[in-house]
């Protein structure tokens, strides 16, 4: 499964980026990956969401997985991410670190 | 003398704010029942207790009238007030969280900042823009501070404050700079006002504002004159590790951070860096681009000198309050920030070509007709 994934915005308006391919990691943690992927029913999102209508300086994000013969690709302000997808972002800019 | 300035301009934006009195209104409401409390009342409470309950949420809610009924904690205070609430995500995704008592003498240096820049960004607005809270109605002012574990961002969500504690090694604490409260109530503001959309030219000339009156908050709290002010967003916001003196530079943009793991400060000085970025890059540049409009204003304070506060910042803030719409662009910007300031301190005064210059400099002509 390789992976990318953008930051954008909030205060710092900084942007960041992960990329990387499961393969390279540990067996456990591509696992923890790809449980996180499915449970945030990624390859269902729609590829976009409109924008928040109220707040500021929330983070957007643009997450593409490529996965057996599957790419998919979602853009998606933090507000608008369900518990689940937020974990998963987290947990990969963690691991960009 | 200041006071019949702002309301006489007030007075004659026909229109907008049509049938808006000068005069604030009170809401006769005490902050102390929160809308849970009242929401129980209104579920559990006798028919008597229900109506009452039921028409204090509803006069909470009309306050500005489009805010959806039953939203948390809008209340506005009885007698004006200062109505200020912390509290403690307790690095969970909760909001608003426990509510911290007593925040001004807490020992948690978080909760006690963000008390102290609500409280600093409340007086500045009232006492010398004559605005009573976000709303100009005495809404509560919501903070919540240890928002998630490490999280790398403050924000406002439409409703509150948020702040993270930083991983610690990239960024400090958010509410460690008084600036950014003063940033994210601004975006409180602003959404009450011009409710200038969150996307590319209107959402960076939105977080300009926020880094206006936010730098103007701090500048107030240190005394310090345009000349003498540093006119930086986020000072001491990044670690140590970091090579950077701050988030952003109004003075100069583009100039705040340059470092191998965050990069290099990316916001234009000037209209023809100008970058038109897709939304899903921070909804078109919001971040970004808005070093166009800070430098503008920043140019301006230093034109007219003095405490950028008393004269710029109020030129800007009626502009904000009373001339922009939520799709105005910098071009806007530049000829209601011109308007207003001829018909504060006169046509071709010093303060009106102060404007011009300080737009004419970042490529923005401004237009008087």
């Amino acid at each position: 499964m390789r992976i990318r994934l953008e930051r954008t915005g909030g205060f710092a308006g900084m942007r960041r980026e992960v990329a990387l391919d499961t393969e390279t990691l540990p067996s456990d943690e591509a696992r923890k990956l790809q449980e996180m992927v499915n449970a945030a029913g990624f390859f269902n999102l729609p590829e976009k969401f409109p924008l928040p209508e109220r707040g500021a300086d929330y983070f957007v994000y643009r997450l593409a997985i490529e996965a057996e013969g599957k790419k998919h690709t979602v853009e998606i302000s933090e507000p608008a991410a369900t518990p689940e997808l937020r974990s998963l972002f987290q947990t990969l800019m963690k691991l960009g670190k | 003398m200041c006071r019949n300035k702002i309301q006489n301009i007030r007075i004659s934006n026909v229109g907008r704010k049509a049938g808006k009195k000068p005069v604030i209104e009170r809401i006769p409401f005490q902050c102390i029942v929160p809308p849970h409390m009242l929401k129980e009342i209104a579920k559990r409470g006798d028919p008597k207790q229900r109506e009452l309950a039921l028409k204090h949420l509803m006069i909470s809610e009309r306050i500005r009238g489009r805010r959806e009924a039953f939203g948390e904690f809008y209340v506005a205070t009885s007698s004006g007030a200062k109505c200020l609430n912390v509290f403690d995500a307790k690095n969970g995704q909760e909001l608003p969280g426990v509510q911290v008592q007593d925040p001004a003498n807490s020992t948690d240096e978080a909760v006690k900042e963000a008390f102290g820049g609500a409280d600093a960004t409340y007086d500045m607005y009232h006492d010398v823009f004559e605005r009573t809270s976000i709303d100009d109605k005495g809404m509560c002012i919501n903070s919540t501070v240890h928002y998630e574990e490490k999280y790398d961002n403050a924000f406002w969500d439409g409703r509150q404050m948020v702040y993270g504690d930083g991983d610690g090694k990239l960024f400090n604490r958010f509410t460690i700079s008084i600036d950014v409260i003063g940033h994210e109530l601004t975006h409180g503001v602003t959404e009450h006002e011009a409710g200038l959309a969150y996307s590319n030219q209107s959402g960076a000339l939105n977080e300009s504002m926020s880094d206006v009156f936010g730098s103007l908050v701090k500048q107030r709290a240190l005394n310090q004159t345009a000349a003498g002010a540093d006119w930086l967003i986020g000072e001491g916001l990044l670690t140590s590790d970091v090579n950077g003196k701050a988030l952003r530079s109004m003075k100069e943009p583009g100039t705040a951070y340059d470092d191998p793991v965050l990069g290099k400060d990316p916001q234009p000085a000037h209209m023809r860096d100008y970058q038109k970025l897709s939304l899903s890059e921070d909804n078109g540049g919001v971040h970004i681009n808005s070093g166009i409009p800070n430098r503008a204003f920043c140019i301006t304070a230093m034109e007219i000198g003095g405490y950028s506060w008393e004269k710029t910042g109020k030129i800007w803030y009626i502009t904000l309050r009373d001339r922009l719409r939520s799709r105005s662009n910098f071009q806007d910007a530049a000829n209601k920030t011109y308007q207003v300031a001829g018909v504060m301190y006169g046509s071709g005064s010093k303060e009106q070509l102060a404007v011009k210059k300080g737009w004419s400099t970042v490529g923005i002509t401004v237009k008087t007709k």
